[in-house]
């Protein structure tokens, strides 16, 4: 009688589980198979793909999503590099040190992230137009750093904040640089966070459409915001095809993301503070 | 005190450079705002028009509009999201290859552009799409561009899939962080699982709940990429969210005064709500600790 009862929600476990799978893996595929449909697959919202490579090609070979393709490739590496190079040591001080005013400091940092992207536009728009980096990919880095760096920070101090002070200690007292406690002890010891660092820096750049819509326009514009444009552009129901293959394109930094980081998911999305 | 802004100064070089950056992106921006917000900038020349632009905001029913529609999908989405969240961390928290699946499964839309969940829904919910199809056997026509209900509700939908995955990711770490000798030892000592959740366990979950449900208001108050992409705000206006009508007022009609004045209105009341939300549910201790 037992064991019936048991088989029993285990069937019934099995059913929930199958169904929550599906629920969040159906619009994934639907999109793959879609950016796999022909015109005529598409118009009749085909469940199966007739595996038509039109739209890939076009994705892979038009200057227009090449070159949007490009532009989130650089940007995104650049803003891992700039936001590393800058965040590195800023986590590590605060980190360490406290200061008068520290916890103001972190609650600015906040605000960062609760101003929406439209609020920024209009100053954007203005600013980088003035200082000439309007439509380039150093402006979209820089504006990109609004997130990142603060993002960064908080990461990068919720690591150093498990290491040791006695580390620091030891190694100041046998005469060591900054510099060269940075290069031989702190760096190495964090690694793993640096790494978790780069690649939510690498998320949140890639991922990010609304400034990047704001401070380019043609040259150097994202994949997301090339998205946008066509979906802004083209009406109710035409030109799916190439957008989803692009859909499914902007989709790999957060399997990767899912593969690679997994443990360390949750720091990235709260900030460091669980 | 003294000695604690001596030892700063000393490493004021080692944070001045992304200090400097965020001053120019994070600070200098309000300049403009500000001053742009008291303005009527025309062609060349700007006239000065005080206080007349946030006089129109109070009237202007769009922007109220948008706002409440704002401030009511906030809580319908958390309302949903929270405990829907928490129930599957419940149940899936526990290691497994079963429940590692499916919680990868259920972690992966967050970590996807908010466009690209829109397009993917958009998809879904065209004309012809899975969608339409399936609620046409029930004799429901379904089409988001004509019918506001059905708009509103696939944003919700849409809204809880994309995001019902970070409230799982936050709960489910809380659980795995949990000490499971309390939970062992209340169980031997013949306790019901609803009172080891209740009494062990939901002690534990206050501070995950507050940071998550911050996350979640900021971002459904941010709410504007899906929504352009699955619905531009319509039909009519009937899903336009504060984002976008800023975004239209200021990138489409190019009325920087306007759209200035009203991005500081929007700043100022999601940064008063969030702060006083945060101040509810800290008691005023605030998350930073």
């Amino acid at each position: 009688m037992k064991s019936r009862r048991k088989i029993l929600t285990n069937i019934l476990r099995g059913i929930v589980a199958v169904a929550i799978v599906f629920s969040f893996a159906f619009p994934i595929y639907f999109t793959i198979n879609v950016s796999l449909s022909s015109k005529t697959y598409i118009s009749i919202g085909s469940l199966l793909p007739d595996l038509y490579l039109g739209n890939w090609k076009d994705l892979l070979t038009l200057e227009r999503w090449a070159n949007a393709i490009r532009n989130s490739l650089i940007i995104s590496a650049a803003c891992v590099l700039v936001g590393l190079i800058l965040a590195i040591p800023a986590g590590y001080v605060f980190a360490r040190i406290r200061f008068g005013g520290d916890r103001h400091f972190f609650f600015w940092l906040l605000t960062n992230r609760m101003a929406p992207p439209v609020v920024l536009s209009i100053p954007y728009l203005l600013m980088f137009r003035s200082m000439g980096i309007w439509d380039t990919q150093y402006g979209t880095v820089l504006a990109f750093m609004v997130f990142n760096i603060p993002i960064a920070i908080w990461l990068i101090a919720s690591f150093v904040v498990t290491i040791p002070r006695e580390i620091d200690y030891a190694a100041f007292l046998d005469g060591y640089s900054i510099w060269r406690y940075f290069r031989r002890i702190l760096l190495p010891v964090i690694a793993p966070g640096i790494a978790v660092t780069a690649f939510f820096i690498w998320m949140y750049s890639w991922n990010e459409m609304f400034l990047a819509s704001v401070v380019t326009s043609a040259r150097s514009k994202t994949l997301t915001a090339e998205l946008l444009t066509t979906v802004g552009r083209l009406g109710w129901g035409i030109e799916y095809g190439v957008a989803s293959a692009g859909a499914v394109v902007t989709l790999i930094p957060g399997l990767a993301l899912l593969y690679w980081a997994r443990k360390y998911l949750i720091r990235g999305f709260t900030f460091g503070r669980l | 005190m003294v000695t604690c802004l001596m030892s700063l100064n000393k490493y004021v070089w080692l944070f001045a450079p992304s200090l400097i950056i965020l001053l120019i992106v994070g600070l200098i921006p309000f300049f403009p705002l500000v001053n742009y917000s008291v303005q009527t900038p025309y062609r060349e020349e700007s006239l000065f028009v005080g206080l007349e632009h946030f006089k129109k905001i109070y009237q202007d029913a769009r922007f109220i509009n948008a706002l409440q529609r704002n401030l009511m999908y906030s809580m319908i989405v958390l309302l949903i999201e929270i405990p829907l969240g928490l129930g599957l961390a419940y149940y899936f928290h526990r290691p497994g290859k079963l429940n590692s699946i499916i919680s990868a499964c259920i972690i992966l839309p967050a970590l996807f552009p908010y466009i690209s969940i829109g397009l993917l829904w958009r998809l879904m919910a065209s004309t012809y799409g899975p969608i339409g199809q399936l609620l046409s056997n029930f004799g429901i026509s379904y089409n988001i561009a004509v019918n506001a209900t059905q708009a509103f509700g696939t944003l919700i939908i849409m809204d809880v899939w994309h995001w019902t995955s970070l409230v799982f990711l936050v709960y489910s770490a809380a659980f795995a962080g949990m000490d499971p000798n309390p939970i062992l030892c209340a169980r031997t000592e013949g306790a019901s699982e609803s009172q080891i959740f209740r009494y062990i366990q939901l002690p534990q979950l206050i501070f995950p709940s507050i940071f998550i449900i911050l996350l979640r208001l900021i971002d459904s108050l941010k709410i504007f990429d899906e929504v352009y992409v699955l619905t531009s705000g319509g039909p009519g206006f009937s899903t336009e969210f504060v984002s976008q009508y800023i975004r239209n007022v200021a990138l489409e009609q190019w009325n920087f005064g306007y759209g200035s004045a009203l991005s500081l209105v929007y700043l100022f009341v999601i940064i008063c709500l969030c702060v006083s939300i945060m101040n509810i549910l800290t008691k005023g201790k605030g998350v930073l600790q």
